[in-house]
């Protein structure tokens, strides 16, 4: 999932100045299992801008922020408090924020929170970074360990030299991505997959911004 | 003899570091150069060491060419993506430099630029082939370029890495992606350098004993608590501690000297590589105690 955090609080406040209303737009995926977009954190919000003197003409917590087409009729009862409002404030990710922006040509939009990364929740509200979506996934040679992600230098070939007790050089926090891979290759008796030279990555894999059309595959497919 | 010879030659050789300063005034590094000149088989220029911004390795090496040193550029993979880093390649090339030592380098996070953006397009084992390939007339992508490179070309090692196993598999695919020389990080423990040396022995690459000198009991200390892959045994510690705070940094001198006595009488390696930190100006010193000079 996409993890969320609260913008600073003055950011916020500084982006909205000029708007006496706001539409309060939250997503049921992501935003409310990080808790920046779920309905408490929506009617917390609606408090804290009345408390600022500004009026909130509605909130809605979509099912799928980052769905345009679901989002956009999913809105449709609101068309009231939208027409009022003098700016949409969403509370979801990037992309979600960025959907209210495609559906809102005439109104300005603004990001509540920041936006983070792809995550694993590992326990309620604890999120890890697994994977940076480099658009060609190695985990096939890595024992299922991603070092693009989980090493500070997203080194392809084994260790640097600054491993420290199987912990790494960047942090005592972090485990050294290629210690945990040698041992899981150990475990499964796949060393073999370590010890051949990994090619440079290409990251036009990666080139921004990236689209897809599965859907023309799809009939390729079925041709 | 240029330095590749010389290793070839099976000469014990010396190489010692020099630090490119922050800032344009370079008198005190001339210093230690002039000091150095016709002593050492090479000099080992550091790039933006520890990720401090400094001035880059290349122009030093150019130069401490022109002095007559014989300079060993050292590139690491954190400032610059893969086009930088071949175009620096034949920059150096051109301008006469003919060893690199090729390293994955220190992350941002370790310097004085910590919002700097990490680049390591490639790395160290990628850098090698990517010598091996200018060394052949390619770049990287197989691209046909006019005139070739002809680097001697190494990589380093940490023979007290923990755990040690994934570092020689690295070590391995070093040696596969052609580096043909190493240069490894401080080793105190011979005994324990010994059977790394075992290992390193069934490839035919040669290997430098880094040696980092000693200049105070604080400073083994130090590097026993930060710095992964450097153990200082606690008998080399109460050597500097009993020599007292005057005559520590000449303690840390004479287990210099010492160790590399014992490297080369014993043949335990093809050469050293001392690095004096601040203190290049007793290069000649620890050579002289260890019967080099
Ligand atoms: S290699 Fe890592 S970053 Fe790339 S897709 Fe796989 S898990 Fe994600
Ligand atoms: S210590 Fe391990 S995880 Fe950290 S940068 Fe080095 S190889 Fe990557």
């Amino acid at each position: 999932m996409i993890i969320t955090k609260k913008r600073e609080h003055n950011d916020l406040m500084e982006n909205i100045k000029n708007c006496n209303s706001l539409f309060l737009l939250g997503c049921s995926e992501c935003a409310t299992l990080c808790g920046t977009g779920g309905e408490p954190e929506l009617r917390a919000m609606k408090e804290m801008l009345e408390a600022e003197g500004k009026r909130v003409t509605g909130t809605f917590v979509s099912k799928t922020g980052c769905q345009v087409l679901g989002t956009k009729v999913e809105l449709k009862q609101f068309k009231d408090a939208l027409a009022e409002t003098d700016c949409i404030l969403v509370m979801s990710c990037g992309a979600g924020t960025q959907t209210a922006v495609e559906l809102f040509q005439d109104k300005p939009v603004y990001p509540a929170n920041d936006s983070l990364f792809l995550g694993n929740m590992t326990r309620i509200q604890m999120f890890d970074e697994r994977c940076s979506l480099c658009g060609k996934c190695i985990l096939d040679k890595t024992g299922g360990i991603c070092p693009v992600t989980a090493c500070p230098k997203g080194l392809l070939n084994g260790p640097c030299g600054g491993t420290n007790n199987g912990k790494c050089e960047v942090s005592a926090d972090i485990e050294c991505a290629w210690v945990r891979i040698y041992n899981r290759l150990k475990r499964l008796d796949q060393l073999e997959d370590m010890k051949r030279i990994a090619e440079p990555k290409d990251w036009s894999a990666h080139k921004k911004p990236m689209s897809l059309n599965a859907r023309e595959k799809k009939e390729e497919v079925e041709k | 003899m240029n330095f590749r010879d010389a290793l070839n030659s099976g000469k014990f050789v010396v190489t010692a570091e020099i630090g490119p300063p922050k800032g344009t005034d370079i008198k005190e590094m001339l210093h230690d150069a002039e000091m150095l000149k016709g002593k050492l088989d090479a000099v080992n220029v550091t790039d933006n060491q520890s990720a401090v911004m400094r001035i880059n390795s290349l122009s030093i090496c150019k130069i401490l060419l022109d002095m007559g040193h014989e300079p060993i550029l050292q590139v690491t993979c954190r400032d610059r993506n893969r086009i930088g880093l071949q175009s620096d390649l034949l920059g150096a090339s051109v301008l006469g430099i003919k060893n690199v030592l090729c390293m994955t380098g220190d992350h941002p996070d370790a310097g004085d630029h910590k919002g700097a953006k990490a680049v390591y397009d490639i790395e160290s084992v990628q850098l090698l082939r990517v010598v091996d390939s200018l060394n052949n007339g390619r770049d990287m992508m197989g691209n046909e370029m006019k005139g070739a490179t002809d680097f001697f070309q190494g990589a380093v090692v940490t023979p007290e890495a923990n755990p040690i196993e994934p570092q020689l598999m690295k070590f391995e695919k070093k040696v596969s992606a052609g580096a043909k020389f190493f240069q490894t990080q401080a080793i105190y423990d011979i005994d324990k350098f010994r059977d790394f040396m075992k290992h390193a022995r069934k490839f035919s690459v040669k290997v430098l004993a880094g040696l980092v000198l000693l200049k105070s009991a604080g400073m083994a200390n130090y590097m026993n608590k930060f710095v992964p892959g450097i153990t200082v045994p606690p008998g080399l510690i109460e050597e500097l501690k009993a020599a007292g705070k005057e005559k520590a940094l000449d303690a840390g001198i004479n287990i210099a000297a010492r160790h590399i006595k014992q490297l080369r009488d014993e043949k335990i390696c093809d050469g050293v590589h001392i690095m004096a930190i601040g203190a290049e100006d007793k290069v000649p010193l620890i050579m002289e105690r260890a019967g080099l000079l």
